[in-house]
């Protein structure tokens, strides 16, 4: 428990106000069309504007949040009959040549899908979600965006207020992404923090969305003083990701895991292809004594599925790696990259390992950013592509149920159109139910507020015990309701025993308590939208004290490669071309 | 020393308040010895620490609802000791547990931990109190059972329980020169306050007037003064000690 009678660390602040959406503008002073950010503040919708040659700037609409989120749903639903493109908002997206923002549509289009619909019938018509674009360079492009329109409209119902670091790491001056970051106008703090801390890998996966070029190992002393930044900037981090490359392939990154094992930070996950951990035990053991947790990449169950995405055969390798999880009892976040057509019918096998292992506290499916050194030239059709709709399709159609659609929420953590989930509670057979199941996120919101996890936060504590209430009154109603209420009366037990338990005791104990899959969609130069990368909680912190979100840095100051024609950036690469230089809406 | 000559028994004293309890009564001159239900570790990690202290200190594996063992134990104390004039109903434990889920069984352990228990050591010291014409009944109750705040019911149920035994008590044995009285401590930083819930613990220091949560030396102060010769009017009284709720 904290000492109260020392100075507490300072708290993190919520948003001044609730960051929506982005709409088109003009600058009030100069009248130049620009993006504008738009916001609830006290009840009422305000634009936000960064005009370059003007500065900040703000437009009061004279509308009440309420009767303009509703009237913003309306303009979601397609006018029946209506032969064509139905028109339901604009954002910034950007040219997939040439990188350069430009002005996206977003349309509902019905299609007639190949293969069975979300209901299972074969060639049935689908409304999906498209960004329509065109480039003065490049021309006119489309892009697939969601697979769902219902779910896509319905989404922007569950944005809910971001916080603020505790410090902003760069000024606004030419406005999202090139200021980046994170600087004042950006609506979320660092929820997870990825620090890549080599380049060096032992694969090669054609979908690989990094750049490696086998040159650097970060040393402990900058480990250090990144970790201390964000430690700065954020006061408090429930999670943080060590990346790469391979993280494992560091030569000192048992180092690193100590230099980030600190009070202020909840876990630290080591992000992995998992064969160092299948070959090596010492190491593995190593890695359980310090109490890091596994982030494992496992997204496929066959050598052909593995050499299509990874290069070449792993299942030797990742069954090792599972067999060293499940021997160390290593708490163990699993990811798996879900690509149309190669390896998305193994998603139900993916599900049925994450609910018979304890070890696995959650899985991560992330439809595949076609960015990168391997993702940016991966063989892709931007219309018909896996969005996070059509992985909680294949979820359902692959669990014979046991999962469904309508078991997932838009996470309004981030922007929600970029994080799905669910939370799934154990029973005391060892199955699991859905949250969904027994309670109604749009009620208790607030469960979903923070965090892909559930934190013993006030807040969180509140709308639990909200929820164990009302259970209990409709447990006749709900499905295994009293087994529902034994699993929550066994958490609590063991989340309070009658001796106390140490802060860190306590949540390792909490979050064995449920599960969670999460669907993170990350973007690419086809469905990037400047809207969602101004919500992004999950940021890359640089060396020089910069944080950067990742969609953001990915595509623009990675300098990785974007696309077959697009230059790649000059920094880490000797003797590389000219230096990238940001492009600028249209 | 406020304490020197008196025999004290602590229930439930291998650890939290009730551990300071102890060190407090040692400190003040008191020949302690406290009872414990289960845990030799803690048990014998108090005895060690006290008697480091220099602390005339026993400790004694017997339930509080146990009466014959009870009934022993205070024969013994008076064998060798020839008194027991101090008395501490300590022993308790705290559980987050809601009514919707909370068990009849968790209702009855609780009550009976907490308010049977007292009646049982009490009834166990009374006839060597009786037979002295002096006596120092403690009751330790909570904030809980005073007033209302967010804790687990039978937990508040069972402190407010100890109040009324407090006060009913007073009445009827003050006659002997028995004093009767209860603390009510408010969160402390230790004890079964330790794995509070933050928003329970937060909305608590929202209220303090102290702005923070009370140390276990805090509490037992009260009990070494109410425990000594200079507390004597004082009867049925409960003292709050939670720095302005």
């Amino acid at each position: 428990m904290d000492c109260t009678t020392c100075d507490s660390p300072a708290k993190r602040v919520d948003r001044p106000h609730l960051f929506f959406a982005h709409e088109l503008d003009t600058c009030p002073a100069c009248e130049v069309k620009i993006e504008a950010r738009v916001v609830f503040r006290d009840g009422q919708v305000v634009h936000l504007l960064h005009c370059t040659s003007c500065g900040p700037q703000e437009r009061e609409l004279g509308i009440d949040s309420k009767s303009y989120i509703q009237a913003f749903l309306e303009r979601g639903k397609v006018p029946d009959g209506l032969v064509g493109d139905h028109l339901f908002k604009t954002t910034t997206s950007t040219c997939p040549q040439c990188l350069a923002l430009v002005e996206a549509q977003v349309v509902i289009r019905t299609v007639k899908v190949s293969g069975p619909s979300a209901e299972g019938v074969e060639g049935a018509d689908e409304r999906r979600v498209f960004f329509l674009k065109d480039c003065t360079r490049c021309g006119p492009s489309e892009a697939l965006v969601s697979e769902d329109a219902g779910y896509y409209v319905k989404a922007y119902a569950f944005a809910r207020e971001g916080t603020e670091p505790l410090k902003f790491r760069s000024e606004v001056e030419h406005g999202c992404p090139t200021d980046c970051g994170t600087c004042s106008d950006h609506e979320q703090h660092t929820c997870l923090p990825i620090v890549e801390v080599t380049d060096h890998c032992n694969l090669e996966c054609p979908i690989c969305i990094v750049d490696n070029q086998y040159s650097t190992h970060m040393d402990t002393a900058t480990f250090s003083k990144i970790v201390d930044g964000l430690i700065e900037a954020e006061g408090t981090c429930e999670s943080i990701a060590i990346s790469g490359g391979e993280p494992t392939s560091h030569p000192q990154i048992l180092e690193l895991v100590k230099i980030a094992s600190r009070p202020e930070i909840g876990r630290v996950v080591v992000i992995t292809n998992g064969i160092r951990l299948g070959k090596d035990r010492a190491f593995a053991t190593k890695l359980k004594e310090l109490g890091a947790y596994i982030g494992l990449q496992l997204d496929g169950f066959s050598a052909e599925v593995h050499t299509k995405i990874r290069g070449r055969d792993l299942t030797d390798e990742k069954a090792a790696a599972l067999a060293a999880i499940r021997e160390l009892d290593l708490p163990t976040q699993m990811i798996f990259v879900a690509t149309k057509g190669i390896n998305d019918h193994q998603i139900g096998q993916a599900v049925d390992l994450f609910l018979a292992m304890p070890q696995i506290l959650s899985l991560n499916f992330q439809p595949v950013a076609y960015t990168g050194h391997g993702g940016g030239t991966f063989d892709h059709d931007p219309m018909d592509r896996l969005t996070i709709p059509g992985i909680v399709r294949r979820v359902e159609q692959q669990t014979a149920g046991r999962l469904t659609y309508t078991d997932f929420f838009p996470l309004p953590c981030s922007h929600p159109q970029c994080v799905s989930l669910t939370y799934l509670l154990t029973l005391e057979d060892g199955t699991s139910v859905p949250f969904a199941r027994f309670t109604d996120f749009e009620k208790y919101g607030t469960l979903l507020r923070s965090s892909a996890t559930l934190p013993a936060l006030p807040e969180v504590e509140e709308a639990l015990g909200d929820l164990i209430h009302d259970v209990f009154a409709r447990q006749d109603e709900i499905e295994h309701g009293p087994e529902i209420l034994k699993a929550l009366r066994r958490s609590l037990d063991q989340m309070f025993p009658r001796k106390p338990l140490t802060a860190k005791q306590s949540f390792q104990v909490s979050e064995r308590q449920s599960k969670s899959i999460f669907l993170h969609h990350y973007m690419d130069r086809h469905d990037f939208d400047l809207e969602r990368l101004r919500k992004c909680c999950h940021h890359y912190p640089q060396i020089d004290g910069r944080i950067m979100p990742a969609c953001g840095f990915n595509m623009f100051h990675r300098g990785a490669a974007k696309g077959p024609e697009t230059p790649r950036a000059a920094f880490s690469r000797p003797g590389g071309r000219a230096p990238f230089s940001l492009p600028v809406i249209q | 020393m406020l304490c020197e000559g008196r025999v004290a028994l602590v229930t439930g004293g291998s650890r939290g308040l009730g551990r300071s309890i102890c060190k407090v009564l040692a400190r003040e001159g008191a020949r302690v010895a406290f009872t414990y239900a289960t845990n030799d570790d803690d048990a014998n990690a108090t005895l060690a620490f006290l008697r480091d202290a220099g602390a005339r200190v026993s400790a004694h594996k017997v339930s509080v609802l146990d009466k014959a063992g009870l009934t022993a134990l205070v024969k013994q104390l008076d064998a060798e000791h020839g008194k027991v004039d101090v008395l501490v109903n300590n022993a308790g434990f705290g559980q987050v547990v809601p009514l919707a889920l909370m068990e009849e069984s968790d209702w009855d352990q609780m009550l009976d931990t907490h308010v049977k228990g007292a009646f049982l050591a009490t009834q166990a010291v009374l006839r060597t109190m009786v037979r002295e014409k002096f006596g120092r009944v403690i009751n330790v109750s909570s904030l809980a059972g005073v007033k209302m705040m967010q804790a687990p019911v039978h937990y508040a149920t069972a402190k407010a329980a100890l109040i009324g035994f407090t006060e009913s008590l007073a009445k009827e044995v003050g006659r002997y020169g028995i004093t009767v009285n209860a603390i009510a401590p408010g969160i402390l930083d230790e004890g079964v306050s330790a794995h509070l819930p933050p928003a329970r613990l937060e909305e608590y220091l929202r209220h303090c007037s102290l702005k923070r949560m009370g140390t276990l030396d805090e509490a037992s102060e009260f009990v070494a003064f109410i425990a000594s010769n200079r507390s004597t009017y004082m009867n049925g009284s409960t003292i709050v000690i939670d720095g302005a709720v």
